[in-house]
């Protein structure tokens, strides 16, 4: 079977900046080719109402089982009951843990990262975390982490975009349970990147609304080009989400 | 017409071509842009370049049939010595603006030399265009700082606090002093951007020219692909540069 072309990231939902529905989504996969795609909640349900984004993605999955993934996300400032929710969206269908340090208000080598973190390479989905914002999550955080966790699969989102960008093969070089995401860190970066870390670890996110879908999968093409992809397109991401049992 | 608002004389270019700005010029015509704002690079991070940097781009510039607008840079650690050269750029050698990158030269902008280089670029009706969106030294909220001391600069944020500070980039544009130069932010930030600052004042740009890739192409598509009119479009890509420097 054909390895399915597999979008690492988009935020699906309405919150400020964000204005993406399903249907608009699943016209841009079909326009860009992009079989699937990683549905991923707006920050507002990141920050506080964790459980009411991924009800939502459960839901809105479940509708288009063949072409959404639903990730899940919660604030580890909730504790314990962070993990508990983590356990329940996991047990229904969520397939990776998004965090966004800057949204959710801690570092990400933050101990308050610990638990949840954990609870995730217990229940073998991949955590994918948005770096680059100063101060809240660097490359070199995500590190410490994964030197804490290296039975977790970190995947660094954004690649430390912008102003990071010289950290990133260093970072990514230090730990082998990270894999780095496209989204924001501009085709023409990402690619030198990849080069440099191998090409199996690079996962392709358009991290739509917030870039634009089409564009991003078309500009990464005319630099990686699909027969050349080296798993970046769907089947690096693929080995992750499968450590919990086929799609 | 197509005026990229945020380029740079990279090192590499004038090893190359030792001041002929043909090669530089084609990456330009390949993406169909016309004329550029080229701001110093190698004078950014090496004290000791900045006069020759000035006069590299000075020169390329000149070389360039118009295609290319010089901005130049001093130095403000150094004290007096940086304001005459800011003075240099904008008299002697004629160059329409200044472009600081507080972060990597190493000057918080706060620094009294760098203040007295506002007030000549004030004096002199010339604007000062920044790296923004990078701590410590120039968040675009510092900037906005500027523009409230400096009623009478005009500051331009050359990246519109790039990917995580363009919040503050916004707030910033409130100001009549200042313009933000859509070369960084991502699609969504751009277009509300768009929708929520004075159009008047938006530049769009693309940061090439550090190096040897070309941005321009990706840049300028993410800009063409947000849902803006294309009077807007047309203002911020030609009318608005031309304005700035009232360059017709
Ligand atoms: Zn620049």
């Amino acid at each position: 079977m054909k390895t399915p072309i597999i979008d690492a990231y988009c935020a699906l939902g309405t919150d400020r900046e964000y204005d993406l529905d399903a249907d608009t989504l699943l016209r841009g996969m079909d326009q860009a080719g992009v079989d699937r795609a990683v549905i991923a909640p707006v920050d507002r349900q990141m920050a506080v109402y964790n459980r009411e984004g991924n009800e939502f993605l459960l839901k809105t999955a479940a509708a288009h089982r063949d072409r959404f993934i639903p990730a899940c996300s919660v604030n580890p400032w909730y504790g314990p009951p962070a993990v508990a929710e983590l356990r329940r969206a996991v047990e229904a269908g969520a397939r990776l843990l998004v965090l966004f340090p800057l949204v959710q208000g801690m570092q990400a080598n933050d101990e308050l990262m610990w638990p949840v973190v954990e609870a995730a390479a217990a229940l073998r989905v991949p955590v994918y975390i948005h770096v680059g914002a100063y101060h809240n999550s660097t490359p070199w955080q995500v590190v410490d982490l994964a030197d804490r966790y290296p039975q977790a699969d970190l995947i660094m989102g954004h690649c430390g975009a912008t102003d990071f960008w010289m950290d990133v093969i260093n970072a990514a070089k230090a730990a082998p349970n990270i894999c780095i995401e496209s989204s924001l860190a501009r085709p023409f970066l990402f690619k030198s990147y990849v080069e440099a870390i191998g090409f199996d670890r690079g996962l392709m996110g358009s991290y739509s609304p917030i870039d634009d879908f089409v564009f991003e999968w078309e500009e990464m093409r005319k630099l990686i080009p699909p027969e050349k992809d080296g798993g970046v397109y769907g089947k690096n991401l693929l080995r992750l989400l499968e450590k919990r049992g086929p799609l | 017409m197509i005026i990229d608002c945020h380029t740079h004389w990279g090192q590499q270019w004038e090893e190359k071509s030792s001041g002929n700005p043909a090669p530089w010029l084609a990456i330009l015509d390949r993406n169909k842009v016309d004329r550029a704002f080229l701001m110093v690079c190698e004078g950014l991070f090496r004290q000791d370049r900045v006069v020759a940097d000035n006069d590299h781009v000075a020169r390329v510039a000149k070389a360039s049939g118009g295609r290319m607008i010089p901005l130049g840079t001093a130095c403000p650690p150094i004290g007096a010595p940086a304001v005459a050269e800011a003075r240099r750029c904008l008299t002697t050698l004629g160059m329409p603006g200044l472009k600081f990158h507080p972060w990597v030269q190493g000057f918080s902008v706060a620094d009294k030399t760098f203040h007295e280089i506002c007030a000549l670029a004030g004096d002199l009706k010339k604007p000062i265009f920044f790296h923004d969106g990078t701590p410590c030294y120039c968040l675009s909220e510092q900037i906005g700082g500027l523009a409230r001391m400096f009623p009478k600069t005009v500051f331009v944020l050359g990246h519109s606090g790039i990917l995580w500070n363009w919040r503050s980039a916004l707030e910033a544009v409130r100001f009549p002093n200042v313009w933000s130069c859509l070369c960084g932010p991502h699609y969504r930030a751009m277009e509300l951007l768009c929708q929520r600052a004075d159009s008047d004042r938006l530049l769009w740009g693309s940061d090439f020219g550090f190096g040897m890739a070309d941005p321009i192409g990706y840049r300028l598509g993410l800009f063409m692909r947000t849902r803006i009119s294309d009077t807007l479009r047309e203002k911020i890509l030609d009318h608005n540069p031309r304005r700035l420097t009232s360059n017709p």
